[in-house]
């Protein structure tokens, strides 16, 4: 066969679609559907242009019908999200998983982007709903037991949820599934076996953003058995892979502040809010002013923490644990019991039970504290929050909370100064 | 698995997983499935112009290495297993495995340099970053289809792993480490393992461009190859003919009963249990196959998106029952002639079937057993002679110590399987190809024969650009 020119201009309008395959079965052999560039007719040449988003788009406009080239897009938004901050990219990535969905109900990718998606905007039966779905599309695939392990998590279905990881770690340990697996056992109080399943995370790796990532989680857990010298070699490591990675300097600020350091510990949580600004950030580093007596600045970044959790409102989020705990701590308490029981109907897990214990706890309602104190203690989890929180309720219950609170100082690390100084005077 | 476009991707776009929303214990680990450390990206064997006697198999890990990566250079990981697998008689189970384990050394754990200026080999205390690995041969026996006794002899120990090649203040002079890192070992067997040039070539954008359609299916060069300046990490061995073979003796020539094995690769990671209710249904059964690659392009290409995590935990002996439809009636030959009109036969491909899984008879098929069964093992003739000149298009050129006859550092395997799609050995002949011809770096004549990798000083990624020529075949 040889190609005349004729031919190969009649060749030109077949090519569009050719290269629009090519893009759904390049996009899909990938590894990791969210950060593959599309390969589009209509980019330059052809080439990954280093921006998925944009890629992405020329791999819509090659291919307007394929589902696989909305799902991409989706997920191109849901990154742009990640690494700004800026939950407006939820709303443009829900339009792309729609129009994903539209062209291909099945599609497993649109379905885990999807169930993703919900999942951070906290709907966890949606999240739920959708990695199932994907599952049934795919039942020999790692990935959507993700999307399903994370929402049963969040439901409170901890059976299931050890299922479904397990199930994961069985068809492909990995980053993720460690990670979850890790997860789990921090939340049941296997301390010991949180370490060691987030330290093989750690070692397989990926990205040095995931690596950074994992690798912080592994100081937060060292953090919480009062190793502070592991925890600060986690978080250092992390950030020699990623310079200023923002969970790391927060992990390295909260050595700072248990070590009485305020001041840098504020430098430290600045900076990482200045390269993301989360609100949990914001919180701490509000948290940790008020403690150093900046009462102005302290007021002004906790006021900057309520403008991004609007942003995330806003964006379609659901108010989550953390949200309820910031009501609790630095707002209207009675709004934070409401919000709370609100969480609890959504998500009955032992974190939203350790939220609204403490917004009873807040609200002069010791009693009724200790109980969804005791509920976010059914697990056997030993996080020092969750300790310190159980604690408290019983101190104010006109018990001693002693061993809660020994548990929360043993990982005072994760507390905030002035929890650990509650939590002192407390046990006096 | 060879991602085309992780080397890419990863230059594109790096997984952010922070968490998003409000919370900061609201963990939104990241649901990747990407994992480099674990990715095979190819296998390699053939019979060495220098080593007759040997079978020779490299293997690589870790897609898309930028030479110019740090502080973030880049290893294997002293938690996976890492296999070379050798079928000696055709049923697509292990009959000899080498299994490398690594373990890293940091001298200094305060400096965050992976070695100070000047370093030069691997007792220099200015080397900081040390990796070095052991070998377990394991031997199989069979007894009916599930019983199996498994034999381990550490072969090797401690040897170094060559380091990334970080650039010429820090290794003066590289090739020292590249010399202490070829190792021979007392049954015969030669090893070298660290950082190599990918030896793989294609051009990843232009292919898919329209503009360069008619050098696509011209097969006439002008191709940019996407890969070159890229890094992987490469295990080398050169093993004795007789301690591959099922008989433990020496290939006597082609003809020989002994002479024909199969080859793949697979990286495995730890299985744990999530909790104590979940142990006990697990035990005994600590690893889990994660990554392999034996043919090149089977998983991207023949694979669906479904059965790709499957297809990487799964053993070649199954290959036929789980994927042998995705061969027979292969999507690509559709598509090629949806939009080329090229006349690839698109069913009842039992030549792609032969050619990539069973072995040609009297060439690279198993002798004596049955079927023989379809298994994506990389089957070579040790007692057929290397080439005084090779074709990169290996059997299809006439050239019969080439791919699929083993799989050497040169042959144009991107060509030469888009021609077999598009039915060449169905006399279909189509000049189709992406028109990257070689290597962007001549490899070595001797071990262990992959090029050596840039340097991150010297780093220019994607810049070789093929020369044009006539199509090939001609008469396409």
């Amino acid at each position: 066969m040889t190609l005349s020119r004729p031919n190969l201009i009649k060749l030109l309008g077949p090519l569009v679609v050719f290269c629009a395959v090519l893009v759904v079965l390049l996009v899909q052999s990938g590894p990791q559907a969210p950060d593959l560039p599309a390969l589009g007719a209509g980019s330059d040449v052809g080439r990954p242009s280093g921006d998925p988003v944009a890629d992405a788009q020329a791999a819509v406009r090659s291919a307007p019908g394929s589902a696989a080239a909305y799902a991409s897009l989706g997920d191109a938004y849901l990154q742009r999200a990640r690494e700004s901050g800026d939950p407006s990219f939820y709303t443009r990535a829900e339009r792309s998983f729609d129009a994903a969905l539209r062209r291909d109900g099945a599609d497993v990718g649109a379905l885990i982007g999807a169930g993703t998606l919900a999942g951070l905007r906290h709907d966890f039966a949606e999240q739920l709903r959708l990695g199932q779905e994907a599952r049934r599309a795919a039942p020999d695939l790692a990935r959507p037991y993700t999307v399903v392990a994370d929402a049963q998590i969040e439901l409170g279905r901890y059976d299931r949820a050890a299922r479904s990881i397990q199930r994961l770690v069985d068809l492909k340990p990995g980053l993720a599934a460690y990670a979850r697996a890790s997860y789990f056992r921090e939340l049941s109080g296997d301390r010991a076996g949180a370490v060691a399943a987030m330290r093989l995370a750690a070692s397989a790796g990926g990205t040095p953003e995931n690596f950074a990532y994992v690798q912080a989680l592994v100081g937060d857990l060292e953090l919480a058995r009062g190793h502070g010298a592991a925890a600060g070699d986690a978080y250092r490591s992390a950030l020699r892979a990623l310079p200023s990675h923002p969970q790391a300097l927060v992990g390295l600020a909260r050595l700072d502040a248990a070590g009485g350091d305020l001041s840098s510990a504020a430098a430290r949580l600045r900076r990482a809010s200045e390269r993301l600004p989360l609100t949990s950030t914001l919180v701490l580093l509000g948290a940790v002013e008020l403690a150093a007596g900046e009462r102005a600045q302290g007021r002004a970044d906790l006021a900057a923490a309520r403008a991004q959790q609007r942003l995330y409102f806003a964006a379609g989020a659901a108010p989550d644990a953390d949200a309820v705990l910031f009501e609790a701590d630095h707002g209207a308490p009675l709004r934070a019991v409401q919000l709370g029981r609100a969480l609890w109907e959504r998500a009955p897990s032992v974190r939203s039970a350790d939220a609204l214990g403490w917004a009873f706890v807040r609200s002069d309602r010791a009693a009724a504290g200790l109980r969804w104190s005791r509920r976010a203690l059914a697990l056997g989890s030993l996080d020092p929050v969750f300790r310190f929180h159980s604690g408290m309720a019983a101190h104010a219950a006109g018990r001693s909370g002693r061993r809660d609170l020994d548990v929360a100082l043993e990982g005072r690390g994760l507390l905030t100064p002035l929890q650990a100084k509650q939590a002192q005077e407390a046990l006096r | 698995m060879r991602k085309l476009l992780l080397a890419l991707a990863a230059l594109a776009a790096a997984a952010i997983a922070v968490p998003l929303g409000f919370g900061s214990s609201h963990r939104e680990a990241p649901n990747i499935s990407l994992d480099p450390a674990a990715d095979n990206t190819d296998t390699y064997a053939w019979t060495a112009k220098d080593a007759p006697g040997a079978l020779t198999v490299a293997a690589n890990w870790i897609p898309g290495e930028v030479p110019a990566n740090g502080p973030n250079f880049h290893g294997f990981d002293d938690r996976a297993h890492y296999y070379v697998h050798i079928d000696n008689t055709g049923d697509g189970r292990p009959d000899v495995s080498y299994r490398f384990q690594f373990k890293t050394q940091i001298r200094n754990k305060e400096s965050f340099l992976y070695a100070l200026p000047g370093a030069n080999g691997f007792n220099d205390s200015k080397l900081n970053v040390v990796q070095r690995y052991n070998i377990v041969r394991e031997t199989y026996r069979y007894r009916g289809r599930r019983g199996v006794q498994i034999k381990e002899k550490t072969i090797a120990r401690g040897l170094p792993v060559a380091p990334p090649n970080i650039g010429p203040k820090t290794f003066p002079n590289y090739q020292t480490f590249v010399d202490q890192s070829v190792r021979s070992l007392s049954d015969g067997t030669k090893v070298f393992v660290g950082q190599r040039d990918d030896p793989f070539f294609v051009d990843l954008g232009a292919t898919f461009d329209g503009i360069n359609v008619r050098k696509l299916t011209g097969n006439q060069g002008e191709g940019k190859d996407d890969l070159s300046g890229f890094n992987v990490h490469s295990t080398v061995l050169q093993i004795p003919e007789r301690l591959v073979t099922n008989d433990h003796k020496a290939v006597s020539g082609a003809d020989a009963s002994n002479a024909v094995v199969g080859v793949w690769s697979t990286t495995e990671r730890k299985r744990l249990q999530v909790t104590d209710a979940t142990r006990a249904r697990t035990r005994g059964n600590d690893w889990v196959q994660v990554s392999r690659l034996g043919n090149p392009l089977v998983n991207e290409v023949v694979i669906p998106l479904g059965k790709k995590d499957q297809f990487n935990r799964t053993t070649p002996d199954r290959d036929a029952a789980l994927y042998g439809k995705y061969v027979v009636k292969p999507e690509l030959a559709a598509i090629l002639n949806a939009l080329f009109n090229v006349g690839a036969p698109e069913n009842d491909r039992t030549d792609i079937v032969q050619a990539l899984l069973q072995g040609i008879p009297d060439l690279n098929q198993h002798k004596g057993v049955e079927g023989p069964p379809a298994v994506d093992t990389i089957k070579l003739n040790l007692g057929t002679p290397p080439a005084d000149t090779e074709d990169r298009f290996g059997v299809i050129g006439g050239d019969v110590a080439g791919f699929p006859n083993g799989r050497r550092l040169g042959d144009d395997v991107v060509d030469i399987e888009l021609q077999v799609v598009a039915g060449i050995l169905k006399n279909n002949p189509v000049p189709l190809g992406d028109g990257v011809d070689r290597n962007d770096k001549p490899f070595l004549t001797v071990f262990p024969y992959l090029a050596g990798p840039d340097s991150g000083f010297d780093s220019r990624p994607s810049t070789r650009v093929e020369p044009g020529h006539p199509p090939v075949p001609a008469g396409g």
